[in-house]
Order: structure tokens, then C-alpha cells, then sequence
């Protein structure tokens, strides 16, 4: 046994020479999935999650000047997702105004007409006074609002609908001002309360954004981008690993330590155990870029959690998958270019599916479903419960048996196709 | 026409036992229409070097390829210095150098690295592994390039390593797939120097070549393959003895006007004559009288002879003879 593990630890040295002496594989290891994770991290920032800055520009064009263009400006104001600005005088006119949201310096533009406030007040007046509809003398005042049209709709949707609960309100607070000012003619002395929040019926709705447990909560971009990264650099090392397989068989160097004592193990492990090495590295590298270089680029700090170990078992689990993968494929395929095109096509359909390059919580449900054929989501799942849930190592168990599951059926079809070759 | 000495078998010992015993082995791949080997039994002297002839597809390698443990034979048994190569492969692959067709070698790595790496693979550590390293690099005259990355070497120099990396644990039998396939003459005379060293040494040396001159040259003992059948096996010259032949081959120092082929055909006991160039053959059923007579007409010539040679068959007519595949095909 002390021969073997002699003979692993120097099949391990060899296979990391090789590994160094070639430095476009470095890059590709180390460097690339760094640097992307910083690119998507602080380019896909406004895109998960919560956004510690204004998302939405807003131009309001009050014209009125009264207390509707007021009220409009405060309630968005008020809003920490949108940054609302106040146009000046004289007001722009229409090209300008669809200049500047097609030119993207504002997502919105809402124009509140000159006189809204007078002409709100009146007709309340007449309502109050019970005049009929059909002999209203002002019609209902009509505010604007021009919008991005390559914003989503359901964000344009969702803005149109919180102005019109803003001018609801106004109008509440107009209507109860008139009917003070009736009674008040009327001999009665009613005040109503100024500050209208401490008497309303229903209370205002919050957001409860769950912390743990195993639903879908969104992830900010660097808790989205650290994992999907870490899991997709693991598994594109199937390339390098399965052409290294296939080169070294074609260069007949395996079936040479074929003919000597070399247990079947050790060669495997001699060549495995560089790349678990290296996507360890790839995984802690990529972590510590988020946690302490990403806050200096201005992009969100990654809180890594309090679970190490589950970190770690996560990690050893998917590496052992990505590799399994690699060495089945390098037993299937016939050639070092089908190795390459095959594992890289596969991984990126895996990752695709699996919710790394677009966030699972983002599907559609039918996706959802899909994408638990990946093994990318499993091990995506199992960061995602240590980052965004809160979980522990028992919280990975079940991710990480999976991965450890798919890594021992690949192993397994690899050497029935071994046996088969002999 | 060969003027080549025959190879001498200095440690070959008659009543020794074969250090390489095949029985009844038979290998059949999946979806195959035929046996790649089909019931061969064969007989490797200890101490030769053994030659393994055929056509391409005859079987050579994966008889080879069998007996290095890279193979599992479908039936029958391999005995290596009377172990069996299934059930005690361990053993089997201590005394067995082998030396793949292609270089086998990592060519990111120096060869030095190489070596020591393959030495290491076979449990040669410390002094005792750079001592065989030294000694290797020496053989494969390899000293000046040691420290360069493989990848830089020509090809000579890369069947150098490739050949010294099988030797790196002293092994007691060396397993050769065609060693000097598609290279230069200088880095086959090399390697042909090498075996004939180590032969002498006492290492048991079994070869497939595709090349007659060279199994000629070097191997003591041969066997034909074909159709994944041995046609036949035995001492390199009881095999040319068997095919005695009625041919007289000869070889002028010029070539003879044209008319030299009417000359020899006129020859009393001349069945037929062919003449090519400065070489002439000449069918009879009396070689030693007809001989006598070709000399004398011959000298009529003016042009001296090179060579003279009739009573044995050529490795290459014996191969034709037996498998009606020219060898080089």
C-alpha cells in the first residue's frame, strides 16, 4: 500500500508539472473565472436582488406647481428605487422630454399639467356639491407618464400602478379637505387629522423577503455570481481533463503504465487529484474576490456565510462530479476534438439549465422543474442555501449527495467502458 | 545477395526453458467477424532475440499487446518465465520492459523527468533510480538534451528515450512493437546496436518488425503470424534451411548487357533467368553444378561478382512462400 500511495503521490507530481508548464491552461483555470465573476458581479448588480442605489431615474415636468406636483414628487421621492429629479423652468417641451428617456438618462417622465391642483380642488368642489356628472364643468385631470420602452413591462406596469395609488391618495386627502370645508359651512366644527398614515384602516404592506428555509429566494448578483462561477469553472476543467486523458492515451504513455505494476487507482488518482486540487483553489480564489476585492470595485460585498463546511463539502462534492464527468467522456470520446467539443457543449446546456448563467428564481416554473436535471443546480441549490438561506452543513447534504451520486455513476460507466476496451 | 552475418545467439540455451510459453490463445473483439488470434501456441527461447512476422492485421500486436497485460486473452493461457500473466500479472510486469511503436513518453516533460517518473512507476526510488536514470540517458545517448522538454526532439532522439524508458528497471525480457518503424538509418543502426548489446547482456529481446533485413540482421529465432495464426516458428536458420530453395541470386559490381540473360538461360540445368539491374536470379534444380557454370559465364562478363548466394531461401521468400503476403504490404 505504502508503494502505491508512493507511486500517487508521484504520478501527482508529474501531472501538476505538466499542468504548470502550460500556461494558456492556467489562464484558463484561474484567471478567467475570476475575472468573470467581477465583470457579471458588478455589471449584473442592478439586476438581482436588492440595489443599494436608484434603479429608476424619474423626471418629474411639474407644471402645476400646486400640491399635486408636490405630493408626486415626495411619495416617488420617498421610493430609495428611484431617483426622482425636478425639471426646471421653463418646462421642456415633448421632444425633448422623449429625447432624454431614449438618450437613457431617465426611465421616467411624469408630467403633471399646469393648474392640476386648482382644477382637482374644483371639481371635488362640485362633487361635493352633488352636481351630476354629465354637467361637470372640469373633467378629470389627466397626469402623464412616458416610460422606457425597453424597460420590462411588468416594471413599467408596476410604476404606472404605484402613481396611481399616489393620486389616489391625493385624492382622498382633497375629497376629505372639501367635505371639512362643507361641514365646516354647514355650522360643523370637524377636524380631521393631519397625519392620515396613524388612522388609516389597513396598514401599510412590507415586504417579508424570507432568510431561510428552501424557497426561492433571489440572490444578489455576487451571491448569484460566486457559486454559478465557481460551479462552471469546476466542470469546464471536463476539457482539459478529459483532452489530457485522451492525449496521454494516444501518446501510449497510460498503456505504458498499463505494462507495469501500477494499480489502476493510482494512475486515475495521479491524474485526478491535480484538477480537485485546482478547483478547490478555483472555488476559495473566487470566494475571497468577493468577499474583499468586489466592495473595493464598488460591487456588493459577499457574505460567505457561517459554514464552512458546508462550503467545503460542497466544493469537494461538485469537483468530484465535474471530474467523474471528464473521465467518462474521456472514455467515450475517440478523439482529444470530440473530448473538447463534447464536454464544453455539455457543460454550458448544464449550466444553462441549471440556473448559472440565468438565476433558477428567474424561471418560469416549467424551467424551474427542468433545470433539477443539472447537476450545476444541485451544487448552484447547495451554495445558494449557505449564502442566501442561511443553511448549515446538514442543508448541503442533500445537494452534495447528489453531486457525489452523478460523480460515482460517471465513474461507473467509465470503467465499464474501460473493461469493455480490454 | 545477403551478405549480412548471421545473427548470433551467444546466450541461447537449448535445454533452458522458453521465458515466454503460449497455449492455445485465442482473442476475438467485440463485433469482429474473425479471431484476432485464433489458438496460437508459441515458444519463446530465453535468451534470443525473437522476431514476430506478418502481415499488417496478422495479430502481431495484439499477441504482443497480450503479453505485456494490456489484453485479456478471450481463452487460453500465457506463461511469462513460467508465471502465469492473469493470475500473477504483478510479477510478470517486474520482468517485462516494454517498448511501444510510438513513443510513449510525456513530452511537457524533460528526460530526465520522464525517466525518473517511469523508474519511480516501477519502485526504483533514490540512488538506486538515479544511478538507472544516468545510466539510461547514457545508453540513449541522451546526456546533451537531458534537461530539454521532450517536445523539442526529433524523432530519433524521441525513440531513444522511448526505448531506454523500458529499460529504466533492468528487466529480464524486452517486448519491442516495430522499434525502428519510419526512422532515419542512423537512429535505426542506434537501436539495432542497443538490442544487440542488451541481447548480450542476456535479456531475452521479443520483436514485431515489418522489416525482412531487419529481422535478418538481429533475430535469432522467428515466428510468422498470419490471419492471427502462427504459420510457422523456429531458429531464423532452420527456417531458411527448411525452405531450401533451388535459386541462385547474385549481385554484378555493373549491370550485365541485356543480352547476359540469353547467356544464363543457355546454361545446361537453368530452369529460368531473370535479370534486373546488377542483380541476376537463376531457377534450377541443381544449384551446386548449376553454380559452377553461372560463375564461369559470369567471368566472361568482365564485370566482378559482389555477391553469390544459392542453397537457402530468403527470409523474404520464406515469408511469401507462407503467408502469399508480400511482407512490406
Amino acid at each position: 500500500m505504502m508503494d502505491s500511495l508512493k507511486k500517487l503521490a508521484t504520478s501527482v507530481a508529474k501531472e501538476s508539472r505538466i499542468i504548470l508548464r502550460d500556461r494558456q491552461t492556467m489562464i484558463l483555470f484561474f484567471v478567467m473565472p475570476v475575472l468573470f465573476v467581477l465583470i457579471l458581479s458588478l455589471a449584473l448588480r442592478d439586476a438581482f436582488g436588492d440595489r443599494p442605489g436608484a434603479t429608476f431615474p424619474m423626471l418629474v415636468v411639474d407644471q402645476d406647481g400646486g400640491e399635486v406636483g408636490k405630493t408626486v414628487v415626495s411619495a416617488f421621492a420617498a421610493n430609495p428605487h428611484f431617483r426622482v429629479e425636478r425639471a426646471g423652468h421653463p418646462a421642456p417641451g415633448q421632444a425633448a422630454l422623449e429625447r432624454a428617456i431614449l438618450d437613457g438618462r431617465y426611465r421616467f417622465v411624469v408630467i403633471v399639467p399646469e393648474g392640476a391642483t386648482e382644477q382637482a380642488k374644483r371639481r371635488v368642489g362640485e362633487i361635493a356639491a352633488n352636481v351630476p356628472p354629465a354637467l361637470l364643468k372640469d373633467p378629470s385631470v389627466q397626469l402623464r407618464m412616458l416610460s422606457d420602452p425597453t424597460l420590462r413591462t411588468d416594471y413599467r406596469s408596476m410604476v404606472s400602478t404605484a402613481l396611481a395609488v399616489i393620486l389616489h391618495g391625493e385624492e382622498m386627502r382633497l375629497s376629505g379637505a372639501q367635505i371639512e370645508k362643507n361641514l365646516r359651512a354647514m355650522g360643523y366644527a370637524l377636524e380631521l387629522p393631519t397625519d392620515l398614515t396613524r388612522t388609516r384602516i389597513f396598514a401599510e404592506m412590507r415586504d417579508e423577503p424570507l432568510r431561510s428555509g428552501r424557497l426561492n429566494a433571489i440572490p444578489s448578483s455576487v451571491q448569484q455570481n460566486a457559486p454559478a462561477w465557481t460551479l462552471l469553472a469546476m466542470f469546464f476543467l471536463t476539457v482539459p481533463l478529459s483532452v489530457s486523458f485522451i492525449k496521454e492515451r494516444e501518446q501510449g504513455s497510460l498503456s505504458r503504465l498499463q505494462t507495469m505494476s501500477v494499480p489502476g487507482w493510482v494512475v486515475l488518482g495521479g491524474k485526478t487529484t491535480p484538477y480537485f486540487v485546482i478547483n478547490q483553489i478555483q472555488m476559495v480564489s473566487i470566494l475571497l474576490v468577493s468577499v474583499y476585492v468586489l466592495p473595493l470595485l464598488g460591487g456588493d460585498r459577499l457574505d460567505p456565510g457561517h459554514a464552512p463546511l458546508a462550503l467545503a463539502l460542497l466544493g469537494a462534492a461538485a469537483s468530484l462530479a465535474a471530474i467523474g464527468f471528464g473521465i467518462a467522456v474521456a472514455m467515450y470520446a475517440r478523439t482529444a476534438e470530440q473530448a473538447a467539443s463534447f464536454s464544453s457543449a455539455t457543460v454550458m446546456i448544464m449550466a444553462a439549465l441549471g440556473g448559472i448563467l440565468v438565476p433558477k428564481a428567474v424561471m418560469p416554473p416549467l424551467m424551474q422543474q427542468f433545470a433539477t436535471l443539472s447537476p450545476l443546480a444541485w451544487g448552484l441549490d447547495g451554495f445558494l442555501d449557505v449564502f442566501v438561506r442561511g443553511g448549515g452543513l446538514m442543508d448541503v447534504v442533500p445537494e452534495s449527495l447528489g453531486l457525489l451520486a452523478f460523480s460515482a455513476a460517471c465513474h461507473t460507466l467509465a470503467v465499464l467502458r474501460y473493461q469493455n476496451r480490454l | 545477395m545477403n551478405n549480412t552475418s548471421c545473427p548470433v545467439s551467444g546466450r541461447f540455451d537449448p535445454a533452458a526453458p522458453p521465458v515466454i510459453e503460449a497455449e492455445n490463445l485465442c482473442k476475438t473483439f467485440k463485433g469482429a467477424s474473425r479471431a484476432a488470434l485464433d489458438s496460437v501456441t508459441l515458444k519463446i527461447p530465453r535468451g534470443v532475440i525473437f522476431g514476430m512476422l506478418g502481415p499488417n492485421g496478422a495479430g502481431k500486436t495484439t499477441l504482443l499487446s497480450i503479453l505485456c497485460g494490456l489484453l485479456k486473452p478471450s481463452s487460453g493461457r500465457v506463461r511469462v518465465d513460467g508465471k502465469d500473466i492473469v493470475t500473477q500479472a504483478s510479477s510478470v510486469k517486474r520482468l517485462l520492459g516494454v517498448v511501444p511503436q510510438e513513443p510513449a513518453i510525456y513530452p511537457a516533460l524533460t528526460a530526465r523527468e520522464n525517466l525518473e517518473y517511469f523508474g519511480r512507476m516501477q519502485g526504483i526510488t533514490g540512488e538506486h533510480l538515479q544511478v538507472r536514470v544516468r545510466e539510461c540517458l547514457r545508453l540513449g545517448e541522451l546526456k546533451d538534451v537531458e534537461n530539454q522538454r521532450v517536445e523539442h526532439y526529433s524523432g530519433g532522439y524521441k525513440r531513444r528515450l522511448n526505448l531506454v524508458i523500458g529499460l529504466i528497471h533492468e528487466p529480464q525480457i524486452l517486448i519491442l512493437d516495430e522499434p525502428t518503424v519510419a526512422i532515419d538509418p542512423h537512429s535505426r543502426s542506434f537501436i539495432h546496436q542497443r538490442l544487440r548489446e542488451l541481447h548480450a547482456r542476456g535479456v531475452s529481446i521479443v520483436m514485431s518488425t515489418h522489416q525482412m533485413d531487419e529481422a535478418e540482421q538481429l533475430c535469432h529465432h522467428i515466428a510468422i503470424i498470419n490471419q492471427g495464426k502462427i504459420v510457422t516458428q523456429g531458429s531464423l536458420d532452420a527456417l531458411l534451411e527448411s525452405q531450401r530453395s533451388g535459386s541462385i541470386q547474385a549481385q554484378m559490381e555493373q549491370p550485365p548487357p541485356p543480352s547476359f540473360q540469353g547467356v544464363l538461360q543457355r546454361i545446361p540445368g537453368v530452369l529460368e533467368a531473370y535479370l534486373d539491374g546488377r542483380c541476376f536470379l537463376v531457377t534450377t534444380d541443381d544449384p551446386e553444378q548449376t553454380a559452377v557454370a553461372v560463375l564461369g559465364a559470369v567471368k566472361l562478363t568482365g564485370i566482378p561478382l559482389v555477391s553469390l548466394k544459392f542453397g537457402t531461401a530468403s527470409l523474404e521468400q520464406v515469408f511469401l512462400s507462407l503467408t502469399e503476403h508480400p511482407l512490406e504490404q
